[in-house]
């Protein structure tokens, strides 16, 4: 299906919904409109709970906070300075930017650098506490608990409020599924999945969620002022943790991740409970609590993907199954002058000058001191618990070392987080595969692109340029025939392959690579190790290497630098360090037996130290 | 100034019987039960139907430990069971429970606001300062309960493997500890603490399908800036509950209704290990 043709197709069937909003006040009755009005309003701030939970990973408890804000705007405004058209237009402004203030807030509290999900979902949880007891609080101005009631508002029909509503949750839903289906909203799932990876492919994954937030937040004040000026009564309830945790369950209950499950599960939910709370409050409560833990434990993807699923699967059985779809993304190759990454600083590539990791009084590395140039293989070799990968953690995160400097490119890295030191030009590969898990081969791709390429909002990008180094890897390992496959399909070597050729579409200017081979058959690092030669030899990369195989090192490295108990112990080359009586010892402990691989310790699962 | 010692004092001993079920869950199987909550109401229930059949007062803790207990083992058998690996959804459904709970409360006893007999009245003497007698006494309870959690803890082999399951639980289970009995049993202790503490908070205010949530919150948060550890909880209760006590009396009670959270958020935000040693 080709772009112009999906995105007529998602406007089709918005166009359709808002017939069919059209069309409401003429086949409902009175009763129903009037509910459904508030219905609507509740189902477009689910869907900003289903943003930042089900597509983000962000558990929030506060929308209702945001929802507020726009209802206490227009009730405050309303009550206090009379309803005239400019007025409006002050209360909507207000609403939007006290939401933006108090998500900016919240964003700088719950998203920092390293923050755990735990951690933002409390932030979100203390929000509406916080903001009840503030509404409470407030006296006359607020209304205290009775809230705001009585202030005029606008002149618009029943049937008027269901439409504008309508035609909001239609729009914003609209919005909202182009924007998670393009190759921006694919980011929204990545940093869910994965957002260590995100950040070493050069993502500011905390201003990612920040901006979202932001959005989201919008959007609640927006249906938060429509309601205030459709029921002209504001509460504090709106403002509150059980209002706020009705959206997640709705949100559950509809499917999280599907946009359309938790606005049908808002509006169905919420105009079941008007229709049904009159005669029987306490057995519907209970039915909906009953619902919402039989569907956490049981069905986690809720129940919109359940309802779809089981027409699909009969569908199934009638007809023969359709070949899996072409992949839709064509690679080419960047043109290598305009691919040579960061411009480079005076200087080596990469300089380290007495560096020290301490872990409380546990010192891991102490006095490293090494250049390399551009153009220069060097590999890290020594024993497990030498403090190797340590090494390149702190060359990779600025706020890792405790003592020292380090500079890219001539660039001094300071305290700089991931995703600041691979805009320097550092490139890090992990020792396990890092990749995204449930992303195709072609995604993956691209968000490794993103930092080049803005991502566009609302479109799929149909070619991919990348860099002509990722382009090799590809096309050596095959993986270029790949494109469609969700990287956990791949084997353990093509996923390596993968992270590598996402690395390297960073353009990085020096790599860090954490046993690229470990795990691998001998011809698939014949493959990898003929790769790193050429990066380094035409491309110019400065490659740092921690390898355990020391065949390998010898056969590739130009240079080897030799860790032990976090101090270097030699620095040179192959020859020099293969001759070490020094190194032996490293390696053996007691210095009688050789540097042969059958005594080099076997590549294992080691642990950072 | 005595009295407010004596409030401080007091407050933070109804956190920590408030908290320590939360913390032990928390502890052992990294998971926050929403449900604490719920279980409280149930033990304040517990403790209006054994006064209300004229049984003596503190019949209602143990009583109260035995409902909490028992729905607590159902709760983990088929709802928590399944979500050891799921620490997110694992609050919402606890929470779901709560509501379940709530509800079916609401059904058998209706909404009104209840009250239960309190096992001692009036006040006692103490500094020159006449104080409640109750709330003294929940100092003692409280303290009984966290020399008894330690004791527990430290002393007996059951306390030895659920340490171990806290550290390292892959650890433990390769050598033979039987994990999943252990969270089972810490789960139903810690569901009978909540039932506990509804039934000792029920004194000192109403009896309604809802009287657990405000203190859910709080619960929560003193857990999160305590780790894993009886001491720093008994810290952390200390200080915030402190903290809680002089924000009411010397700027407004509605304030002092956030100050634990508000404050805890903050510590989190600065330490994120909060209280707890390294």
């Amino acid at each position: 299906m080709t772009e112009a043709r999906r995105l007529s197709l998602i406007l089709a069937v918005a166009l359709a919904a808002l017939a069919a909003i059209f069309a409401g006040p003429y086949v409902l009755d009175t009763y129903s409109v009037n509910v459904l009005t508030r219905s609507l309003l509740y189902a477009a701030v689910a869907l900003t709970v289903d943003l930042l939970w089900g597509f983000l990973g962000i558990l929030t408890f506060g929308q209702s906070v945001f929802f507020a804000c726009g209802a206490y705007a227009a009730g405050l405004v309303f009550t206090h300075m009379d309803f005239s058209t400019s007025n409006a237009f002050l209360a909507l402004g207000l609403g939007v930017g006290g939401a933006l203030l108090v998500a900016a807030i919240v964003g700088w509290l719950a998203f920092w650098h390293g923050a755990s999900a735990l951690y933002a979902s409390v932030i979100t949880l203390v929000l509406p506490i916080v903001a009840t007891q503030l509404l409470y609080s407030g006296g006359t101005f607020t209304g205290s608990s009775s809230g705001l009631s009585g202030f005029m508002s606008f002149d618009l029909s029943m049937e008027a409020w269901f439409w504008l509503s309508g035609s909001f949750l239609v729009g914003v839903t609209t919005l909202a599924y182009i924007f998670v289906k393009s190759d921006a909203g694919r980011l929204l799932v990545a940093v869910r999945e994965n957002e260590q990876r995100c950040k070493y492919l050069g993502l500011d994954t905390s201003r990612l969620k920040i901006l979202v937030y932001l959005a989201c937040a919008a959007i609640a004040a927006v249906a938060g002022y429509i309601y205030a000026g459709y029921a002209m009564v504001v509460a504090p309830e709106l403002a509150g943790f059980v209002f706020g945790t009705e959206l997640v369950i709705w949100t559950a209950l509809g499917g999280r991740g599907t946009l359309l499950g938790p606005v049908f599960g808002a509006l169905i939910v919420d105009y079941e409970s008007a229709q049904l709370a009159g005669d029987y409050p306490f057995v519907w409560q209970l039915i909906i609590g009953t619902l919402f833990v039989l569907v956490i434990v049981a069905f986690p993807r809720g129940l919109l993907p359940v309802v779809f699923d089981v027409p699909r699967k009969l569908l199934g059985l009638l007809r023969p199954r359709t070949a899996a779809p072409a992949t839709s993304v064509t690679l080419s190759t960047l043109d290598p002058a305009s691919t040579q990454g960061v411009e480079p600083g005076d200087g080596p590539a990469l300089a380290v000058a007495d560096v020290v990791k301490r872990f409380g009084s546990l010192t891991v590395l102490e006095g490293i001191d090494f250049e390399a140039r551009a153009g220069e293989l060097v590999s890290l070799v020594g024993p497990n618990g030498a403090g190797k990968t340590t090494l390149m953690r702190c060359i990779a995160d600025g706020a890792e070392r405790s003592a020292g400097t380090i500079k890219v490119n001539g660039y001094d890295i300071g305290r700089k987080p991931p995703e600041a030191c691979v805009a320097l030009g550092v490139g890090r590969k992990f020792q396990m595969a890092n990749v995204f898990e449930t992303l195709t081969v072609a995604q993956c791709l691209q968000i490794a692109r993103v930092r080049h390429a803005r991502p566009s909002l609302w479109r799929r990008a149909s070619d991919l340029p990348l860099p002509e180094a990722a382009m090799h890897v590809l096309a050596t390992t095959g993986l270029d025939r790949q494109l469609a496959t969700p990287a956990h399909l791949l084997s353990h070597g093509m996923k390596q392959a993968l992270e590598l050729s996402m690395v390297l579409a960073l353009e990085p200017r020096v790599l860090l690579l954490d046993e690229p081979t470990a795990g691998l058959t001998k011809t698939e690092r014949m493959q990898i190790g003929a790769i790193l030669i050429d990066l380094a030899k035409k491309q110019g990369l400065c490659v740092l290497l921690v390898e355990h195989d020391l065949d390998f090192v010898r056969e590739i490295s130009s240079r080897v630098i030799v860790l032990h108990q976090g101090r270097i112990v030699l620095d040179g080359s192959v020859e020099e360090v293969v001759a070490s009586e020094l190194v032996k010892q490293v390696y053996a402990g007691s210095g009688h037996a050789g540097i042969d691989h059958e005594t080099a310790p076997t590549p294992s699962q080691e642990m950072p130290a | 100034m005595i009295g407010q010692m004596l409030d401080i004092v007091t407050t933070a001993a109804i956190l920590y019987a408030v908290a320590t079920g939360l913390l032990l869950v928390f502890g052992v199987m990294k998971i926050i039960n929403f449900a604490h909550g719920g279980l409280m109401t149930l033990g304040g229930y517990a403790a209006l139907v054994t006064t209300q059949a004229g049984l003596n007062p503190w019949l209602a803790i143990p009583a109260a430990a035995l409902f909490g207990g028992v729905v607590g083992m159902g709760i983990e058998r088929f709802v928590v069971r399944p979500l050891y690996n799921r620490p997110l959804d694992a609050i919402l459904a606890t929470w779901g429970l709560s509501i379940i709970i709530g509800q079916l409360i609401t059904i058998a006893f209706g909404r009104g606001v209840q009250f239960a007999a309190s096992p001692l009245n009036g006040t006692l003497d103490l500094f020159g300062e006449s104080y409640s007698a109750y709330r003294l006494a929940l100092v003692g309870i409280a303290a009984v309960l966290g020399i008894a959690l330690t004791a527990l803890l430290q002393g007996t082999r059951l306390g030895l493997e659920t340490r171990a399951v806290i550290m390292n639980e892959d650890l433990a289970r390769g050598l033979g500890i039987n994990s999943g009995l252990v969270r089972f049993l810490t789960f139903t202790l810690g569901s009978a603490l909540a039932g506990v503490a509804g039934a000792l908070i029920t004194p000192l205010s109403s009896v309604d399908p809802g009287m657990g949530v405000p203190w859910l919150v709080n619960a929560f948060m003193l857990v999160l800036v305590s780790g894993a550890s009886l001491l720093s909880l008994l810290f952390a209760c200390l200080v915030l509950g402190g903290a809680q006590v002089l924000v009411a009396t010397h700027f407004s009670p509605v304030l002092g209704g956030l100050t634990i959270a508000v404050l805890a958020a903050v510590i989190l935000r600065i330490r994120p290990k909060g209280f707890a040693r390294d």
